[in-house]
């Protein structure tokens, strides 16, 4: 028996704005949806179903309380007698305890000294075993409707007794408890064909019902021993193994159908009913030789054809969802195969069949329903739903284990459980971690990494806003390493889990035109995307945000500071110096004053700005060296070649200002020259500053470094460079300022 | 009939030291008002017919404006100004073109920097007067963007900083869709506009062109002429916004 192939889409959880997700072509199966007009008509036919269902069940109850019965508790005695275990009747009280050997009425007599099995033929291996079952099941039958009953104790006593109507209290809690869970696995299978009316949602509502019909007979079976059984189901083999076989070739075949449609999924599908339908013609026959067999071993075949599918389905694409469903179909088949051999183990021990059989096969419904009940919601399952596939998983290993300990070396039932519980708890804590990553691929990178993550591309997207998309796309590439990741001109409102987790879709904030991120297969292909991992995301891309904006309102706080300063010393300080050199009393003082103020508006203007372009400030120091030199009948000669246009740093900009307004200052106050020479490049990161005038100025080492050049060797040296002064052949002065990493931003 | 000129300042020193730049600048006889605020400034003007300058009889010629006042921006009154028939000039100790930049749009002729020695601002304000207006490099940086469409890209030049600060967001031109022909600068001009920007003078802009001076020159006053006109709109949707008319 095998799995599902599913869409997890509610009605309601698809916004009409998903058509855009669609049409990008990465989802394919999804483009077949219908208009959200649809929506109400479907809820409204689901109500129906589920009304019918109902009405179904209560028609089921209704038919098993009617059916005659004796007041009376059974248990499966040691030798399998039944034994009688509780009583409303008083002439049956005194036998409490006593084994029955003999049911009598008419003439008809069913003998139970010789180990009978009255339980579901459909369990039982051997077929003359079965025969046999089946017989002393119709005879039972007959021996409800005859009329009155007598019961014959191993201690020879003799009661008889009027079968009476069951009624609601007859039926026990096991049978409420297992019709919840089929009623529940019908409407999930209603409510996904409901969804999206398709094929393959059509195969898994047919799973889902199977599956259903399944629980509610066993249900119906589970509640007492010694009951009558309807005519129509003496023998339950064709039935059952019909609901069994249905669901495994519907499994096989929806995986050739999604996600990705397999060619030739028509042949294949063809063969896998074809081979369903000649396997449960011949247990209607009912004849043919080793019947159980042949039925569970075609299960088992159509469950690895599958498995198998599902193998060439990921090779074409490796879509996460078929990894799950995969590791769900070989942990059902993993069980399924547990759970036969301990059917087969405990055939020939008739005293243990019957309780073996029973409770075996609960579990193992349980599980695979529980399984089925999973699939359209594994991207929406939380953690908790995930432990409990993995608990149910484990319990039933453990109860399987149980049974076949039991049937296997005979062991008490008490030792029995305590070891099979102790091999699947060590099991389960020794391999939890391992399983919740292989099963749902819940590997999240550790905090510590995430946040180192978060805090350098919200440092990176501070500096360089308009790389947000392609940041976000590393960030999240890093997260859940998925194979592709698409940009989509799209806006979405958050982030959402498309087509059974296999897609994550992201909108980037603040991006016009809108651009959302598209990730396909997590992990390779290997993982499903969860709601949780959308709410990660979000909360991620929230945080990305916040950081950001938050280290643009610091940014934005200093800079309206410095420009507060800035301001005040302009206008305070600056009106002051003006006032003292118009009042200057010669002028070198006067000059002195115009230098200070000068420098004054070039710390201020460095304050308020924090970035100043190369080329602009290329223009900016040319104009005014050539204002200045003209004032002083000096001729220029400018060159200044770079390589990159770069934008300079505050430091960097009023660093060269300075110093070049020095270096020319030095000119015309000192060397009485006639020309100046400025030469400058930036290339490859290196700056190279060349002021050579042709003055009278000699022998430069000899010079006293007062203010002026001692600034210039400050400014120079903080900009990580050197200055030389050197003589100019014939005459003057050349200074070398050498920046060798100019570039280097720390 | 001597020249009028009204010298807006509010530093006394400052003030007479502007005054002396303007005896020294012109061999004409000249009259001198002197205000040291707005209000004082406005008095005098319409004494002499009103900021239209119409019906006085006898209007300034020339109007020195120092930008920041003890009432007020001098930028307000060269807004109101706008149609009077004198040549204004700013005078300021800022030399960015945050600062300047507004001002040569609200209708300035041209600007003196304050703290320039005498004998360079009496240079200046003989060439403002005869036609040849200032264009730094920033500035004219600046006049590339602001005539390249209309873009309103035209915000704040990264390296100059005050505006956010002074409040005073003059340099942010209305958005125009389209700029009418007659305010788009011709090829030349953009031409002459680049090479300022990367500091060239005026003597080099001449060589490298392979066209005269003065043809430079002309270039010049047409930008600043264009400037005028396609800021007169701005300048009036800007002083309604404050309030000034």
């Amino acid at each position: 028996m095998a799995f599902v192939a599913s869409t997890p889409s509610m009605p309601t959880a698809v916004p009409a704005d998903d058509s855009l997700f669609e049409a990008s072509g990465f989802q394919r199966v999804l483009a077949a949806r219908r208009p959200s007009r649809w929506i109400g008509w479907r809820r409204r036919l689901l109500v129906a179903l589920a009304l019918a269902a109902c009405l179904a069940l209560f028609g089921m109850v209704r038919l098993m309380t009617q059916a005659p019965l004796i007041d009376a508790q059974w248990q499966s005695g040691p030798l399998g007698m039944p034994v009688l275990q509780a009583s409303g009747d008083a002439r049956l009280a005194p036998h409490l305890g006593r084994s029955l050997v003999r049911l009598q009425a008419g003439s008809d007599t069913l003998d139970f000294s010789a180990g009978l099995r009255l339980g579901a033929p459909r369990w039982t291996v051997d077929d003359a075993q079965r025969a046999r079952q089946i017989q002393a099941r119709d005879t039972l039958n007959r021996l409800f409707t005859a009329g009155p009953l007598t019961l014959v104790f191993d201690d020879g006593a003799q009661v008889s007794v009027q079968p009476q109507a069951r009624g609601l209290r007859g039926l026990g809690v096991g049978f409420w408890l297992l019709a919840l869970p089929a009623l529940m696995l019908f409407l999930v299978g209603a409510v996904v064909l409901l969804a999206k009316p398709m094929a393959v949602n059509a195969l898994f509502a047919l799973m889902a019902t199977c599956q259903a019909v399944n629980l509610l007979w066993i249900g119906a079976e589970s509640s007492a021993l010694l009951t009558p059984v309807l005519p129509a189901v003496v023998n339950d083999l064709p039935w059952r193994l019909g609901l069994d076989l249905a669901t495994a070739a519907a499994a096989a075949h929806g995986f050739a159908l999604y996600p990705l449609r397999l060619a030739g999924h028509v042949w294949l599908g063809a063969a896998i009913w074809g081979a369903a339908g000649l396997m449960l013609l011949a247990a209607v026959q009912g004849d043919a030789p080793g019947l159980w067999w042949w039925g569970q071993g075609s299960l088992l075949a159509l469950g690895l054809t599958a498995v198998v599918v599902l193998i060439r389905s990921y090779r074409d694409e490796p879509n996460p969802f078929v990894v799950v469903m995969r590791r769900f179909a070989l942990a059902a088949l993993g069980t399924m195969v547990v759970v036969d051999a301990a059917l087969v183990a405990a055939d020939w021990q008739p005293a243990m069949a019957e309780s073996v059989a029973m409770s075996a096969v609960l579990v193992w419904s349980l599980f695979f329903a529980s399984l089925m009940a999973l699939v359209p919601f594994l991207s929406r399952a939380r953690r908790l739903l995930r432990e409990f596939a993995m608990l149910a998983g484990l319990s039933t290993l453990a109860t399987s284990l149980d049974l076949l300990f039991i049937s296997l070396f005979s062991l008490e039932p008490f030792a029995s459980l305590t070891l099979a519980v102790f091999i699947a708890l060590a099991g389960y804590a020794a391999a939890r971690q391992w399983m919740l990553d292989q099963m749902m691929g819940s590997r999240v990178p550790t905090t510590e990494r995430t946040f180192e993550q978060l805090y350098g591309i919200a440092r990176e997207l501070q500096k360089r806003p308009e790389r947000r998309a392609v940041l976000l796309a590393q960030l999240l590439r890093d997260l859940f390493d998925p194979l592709e990741v698409v940009h989509v001109p799209r806006a979405a409102p958050h982030a959402r889990v498309l087509a059974d987790g296999s897609a994550l879709v992201v909108p980037v904030r603040d991006e016009d035109p809108p651009v959302a991120l598209v990730l396909r297969f997590a992990r390779r292909g290997r993982r499903i995307f969860t709601r949780e991992d959308a709410r990660l995301t979000d909360r991620i891309v929230e945080q990305l945000r916040r950081a950001v904006a938050y280290d643009q309102a610091v940014e934005r706080g200093r800079t309206e500071e410095r420009v507060r300063i800035a301001q005040d010393l302009h206008d305070d300080i600056g009106a002051r110096l003006l006032t003292l050199m118009y009042k200057a009393p010669d002028p070198e003082m006067e000059d002195y004053l115009r230098q200070t103020l000068k420098d004054l508006k070039t710390l201020t203007r460095g304050l308020a700005a924090s970035q100043h372009r190369l080329s602009h400030a290329i223009g900016e120091w040319k104009a005014d060296v050539q204002q200045r030199l003209t004032a002083a009948h000096i001729g220029l000669s400018w060159s200044f070649s770079f390589d990159q246009d770069v934008e300079l740093t505050v430091v960097q900009w009023s660093g060269l200002t300075r110093v070049l307004r020095e270096l020319v200052s030095n000119t015309i106050h000192h060397a009485q020259a006639t020309h100046l020479d400025v030469q400058a490049s930036l290339d490859a990161g290196q700056l190279r500053l060349c002021v050579a005038d042709d003055g009278i100025g000699r022998a430069p080492q000899a010079w006293s470094h007062g203010l002026g050049l001692g600034g210039v060797r400050k400014r120079v040296k903080q900009l990580g460079g050197d200055v030389v002064w050197r003589e100019n052949q014939p005459t003057g002065i050349v200074c070398d300022v050498v920046i060798p990493e100019f570039l280097r931003r720390d | 009939m001597p020249v009028k000129v009204l010298i807006l300042e509010d530093n006394p020193v400052a003030r007479s030291f502007l005054c002396r730049v303007v005896r020294e600048s012109f061999s004409d006889a000249n009259a001198i008002t002197e205000a040291g605020d707005l209000e004082t400034a406005r008095r005098h003007i319409n004494l002499t017919g009103g900021d239209q300058g119409l019906h006085g009889v006898d209007p300034f010629k020339l109007i020195l404006v120092d930008l920041e006042l003890p009432d007020g921006n001098g930028m307000e009154l060269l807004t109101e100004l706008a149609q009077y028939p004198a040549t204004k000039i700013v005078t300021t100790l800022y030399s960015d073109d945050d600062h300047l930049f507004p001002a040569l749009q609200c209708g300035a002729d041209g600007y003196l920097l304050k703290e320039d020695r005498f004998e360079v601002l009496v240079e200046e304000l003989q060439k403002i007067v005869r036609g040849q207006p200032p264009l730094s490099p920033a500035i004219a940086r600046r006049l590339l963007t602001h005539f390249r469409g209309g873009e309103g890209s035209d915000t704040q030049a990264p390296d100059s900083g005050f505006m956010r600060a002074t409040g005073f967001t003059t340099s942010k031109p209305v958005p125009i869709d389209k700029v009418p022909d007659h305010e788009r600068l011709t090829p030349r001009e953009s031409e002459v506009l680049t090479y300022l920007s990367k500091g060239f003078t005026i003597k080099e802009i001449a060589s490298l062109m392979g066209i005269k001076w003065f043809t430079v020159n002309d270039h010049i006053k047409s930008i600043y002429k264009k400037l005028n006109v396609s800021s007169r709109a701005e300048a009036a949707v800007l002083a309604s916004k404050q309030g000034l008319v």
